[in-house]
């Protein structure tokens, strides 16, 4: 009997989140090191060393529970896409998402979130030498262009409020701060802390207006692990008491009058007026289309590009003088053997340095297409390559030049065997085109991902939406590629 | 027409052509004859500039080909002589994405610069007189072997060349079609082309040939008109390809 309910006990045990802490000693909590500071970076003197202000917060917050649960207990960072964070802590690989995670009645749906703390307000940020800016100048014609980070209350905030502004949506923080500064944007909103923080780094930079659109960050856990979720409450309350909040916040230079704030300090009562909101398809229908629309204008513009480059890649290496083929090969190594997100970033944010400024769609199809014209190269070799020698020797003998025997023999051959091999390349560019969403460029992923954050909920529609969007325009392709396969082929 | 001179080639340290030395007069057929690697078909590419020489010369429409010359000089005369000089290869390289009338049609109008509508023209007379009127539009899969070298010829005669290089043009085929090649070759004769055709076929060289030479070991070790050269040959070599052939 007593065995039964020692069983028992074990076996409920690791389903209370508390407990299994207390066994393992430790709770892990989930933040994107990328986001940088004040939140969690790597400490300027020491870069193997996390620190920021949440690093101390779980800290702090290890030390409260190791005094409630009279046992020793140490914070874990686990590394995770900031987007994703909420997935690590359904599927029980974190205990807490702790990374500047607004409190908003859709995630508070679907996940359980604990007394905020940390009051954020919004922070309009302008070229200090820009004349006369101000929320009022943001609003007035002509339209302004605005980063913000994608998905950020930012960037609901100024869509609601500025309906007529440009919204370009940034991955990271200090890159739409950095194009401010290079005049490509006329302004970017952030988070106040981010603001704060990076200051001293963007001299060039001014604070415009007043701070606004207070907000709560706070922790969230899993729904229904109660007694996580009471212990921590009550060891923020006892942080924000003993003062340790205010210590912490005042060694990042964040701390705020907005912290004092009474109506901040709570969760506003859980209502269901989020319910009223538009139907599924009104809110997402639109813009998934339009961010599909998107993807295809990419596709289409970088290919064909990327086919003629290629092309012309695979005939200097295989036919050129040593002097041309020598650097071709070396341009094809280095852009196979380099990321397409890295050769995006130098194109859209180190060119301007150099003094090439290219928009981010000019940039998103170049890099696609100098990136996919390295795998075409090499496709086309092989493929001239597999033309037999007689072939040419039967078009020289003819009387033609070298290049003629190339563009009305050669070629043509080449380009029927490598067909299969070039759709196939086409299906992946349309896919790859999702990572131009790091320079800014929002296409049908990244407004998939942007919709999934905000709208935890509705997770499931929403990605099934996107698949069949993907679908809708990939088989086509599929059906145009077998064609022109049996056409070449007849 | 083709003079060589002390031609000699080497693939590495494989000497194949060692001295050859012959002439080819104006309308004359020439057959070349030998044993398997003596170096023959080597000797028709270096006759129209598809492999370089090591040593020695060939003049051959007008034409002067040494070693050592700068690579677009030697560029350049290859591509001129092509311009007189045709050639028919052993395995015929037809153009596989090409229709036979396309296939003759491809240089006049692309190097010569006649107007599609005359190319069309002659290429069509070409495949009605070798009998392929009806094939005008197959690719070369859907034509038998001895109808792929028709369509070869007839493209090599389409550039009106006044030097035609035949190698083997009937080693593919049976008999029968092999019989046709040879009319064809014989009434191409008639019309005064100058011919050099390397082939096996010892009643070809007989009936066909003004002049046959004999290659041994990279060398011509015997030239002559056929009754001579056929019937009372002077060196053993010779006497022991004909007892084999
Ligand atoms: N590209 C090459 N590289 C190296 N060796 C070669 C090359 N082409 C030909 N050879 C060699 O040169 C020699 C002569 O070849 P060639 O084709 O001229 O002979 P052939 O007289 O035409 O023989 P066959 O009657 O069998 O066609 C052979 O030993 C062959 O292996
Ligand atoms: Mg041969």
């Amino acid at each position: 009997m007593l065995t039964l309910a020692l069983a028992l006990l074990a076996l409920q045990a690791p389903s209370d989140a508390l407990e299994a802490i207390r066994a393992r000693g430790a709770f892990t909590w989930g933040a994107d090191e990328e986001g940088g500071g004040p939140y969690l970076f790597p400490d300027p003197a020491e870069p193997s060393r996390r620190i920021g202000f949440e690093v101390e917060l779980a800290d702090a917050l290890a030390l409260e529970l190791t005094r409630e649960l009279g046992a020793p207990i140490a914070a874990q960072f686990a590394q995770g896409p900031w987007d994703k964070l909420p997935d690590l802590l359904k599927t029980g690989r974190i205990d807490l998402v702790l990374n500047g995670y607004e409190w908003t009645p859709e995630r508070a749906r679907d996940m359980a979130a604990t007394l905020p703390y940390y009051v954020f307000e919004l922070q309009l940020l302008t070229r200090a030498d820009a004349a006369g800016a101000s929320w009022e100048w943001l609003a007035s014609a002509p339209p302004k262009q605005v980063g913000v980070l994608g998905g950020s209350s930012a960037e609901s905030y100024l869509a609601q409020r500025c309906p007529t502004l440009e919204l370009v949506s940034y991955d990271g923080n200090t890159n739409a701060m950095g194009d401010v500064v290079s005049g490509r944007l006329d302004a970017t909103l952030q988070d106040l802390p981010i603001a704060l923080f990076y200051r001293a780094e963007f001299p060039e930079l001014a604070f415009t207006g007043a701070p606004v659109a207070p907000g709560r960050y706070v922790i969230y856990v899993r729904r229904g692990e109660q007694r996580l979720h009471t212990a921590l409450d009550r060891a923020l309350l006892a942080l924000r008491t003993e003062g340790t909040l205010r210590a912490i916040d005042e060694r990042y230079g964040i701390w705020t009058a907005a912290q004092e704030n009474t109506e901040y300090l709570s969760l506003p009562a859980a209502s269901d007026e989020a319910a009223v909101e538009a139907g599924f398809f009104a809110r997402y229908g639109v813009p998934l289309l339009e961010s599909a629309g998107m993807t295809v204008l990419l596709s289409l513009l970088s290919f064909p590009l990327a086919i003629l480059l290629g092309l012309g890649i695979a005939l200097g290496r295989l036919y050129g003088p040593r002097l041309v083929a020598w650097p071709l090969t070396l341009y094809v190594e280095v852009l196979r053997g380099t990321p397409l997100m890295l050769q995006l970033f130098v194109l859209f944010y180190v060119l301007p340095n150099a003094g090439l400024e290219l928009p981010a769609l000019g940039a998103a199809v170049l890099g696609l297409a100098v990136n996919y014209s390295a795998y075409e190269a090499e496709i086309y070799r092989a493929g001239l390559q597999a033309v037999p020698v007689g072939q040419m020797e039967a078009a020289l003998v003819l009387g033609m030049s070298r290049r003629l025997a190339l563009r009305r023999v050669v070629v043509p051959q080449a380009v029927r065997i490598v067909v299969p091999a070039v759709t196939n390349d086409f299906i992946a560019l349309f896919k790859d085109t999702s990572v131009c969403s790091v320079i800014t460029v929002v296409e049908l992923t990244k407004r998939y991902n942007i919709a999934a954050m905000t709208h935890p909920s509705d997770v499931l529609p929403l990605a099934a939406m996107a698949a069949v969007l993907y679908l809708v325009m990939s088989y086509p392709l599929s059906l145009l590629s077998a064609r022109l396969e049996r056409a070449l082929r007849a | 027409m083709i003079r060589v001179q002390e031609l000699t080639k080497s693939y590495g340290a494989h000497a194949v052509l060692r001295g050859v030395t012959l002439e080819v007069a104006r309308g004359e057929l020439a057959v070349v004859i030998g044993a398997s690697g003596s170096g023959k078909s080597t000797f028709l590419r270096c006759l129209n500039g598809l492999e370089r020489l090591d040593g020695g010369a060939i003049e051959i429409a007008g034409t002067t080909l040494v070693p050592g010359l700068a690579p677009e000089e030697e560029e350049r005369r290859a591509n001129a002589l092509r311009q007189e000089v045709g050639m028919v290869f052993q395995q015929f390289h037809l153009f596989p994405h090409m229709s036979a009338l396309a296939n003759i049609v491809e240089a006049p109008v692309h190097v010569a610069g006649v107007s599609p509508a005359e190319a069309r023209e002659r290429a069509l007379h070409l495949l009605e007189r070798f009998g392929l009127a009806a094939k005008a539009r197959s690719r070369p899969d859907q034509l038998s072997g001895g109808e792929q070298q028709r369509v070869a010829i007839a493209r090599a005669l389409a550039m009106q060349p006044t030097v035609m290089l035949f190698d083997e043009p009937t080693s593919a085929l049976d008999p029968r079609r092999a019989g046709e090649i040879l009319r064809i070759l014989d009434a191409l004769a008639d019309d005064g082309l100058t011919m050099v055709v390397v082939t096996h076929s010892m009643g070809f060289a007989r009936k066909a040939a003004d002049r046959v030479h004999v290659f041994h070991e990279g060398r011509v070790i015997e030239s002559g008109p056929p009754e001579e050269v056929l019937v009372n040959p002077r060196e053993a070599a010779t006497r022991e390809l004909l007892e084999l052939g």
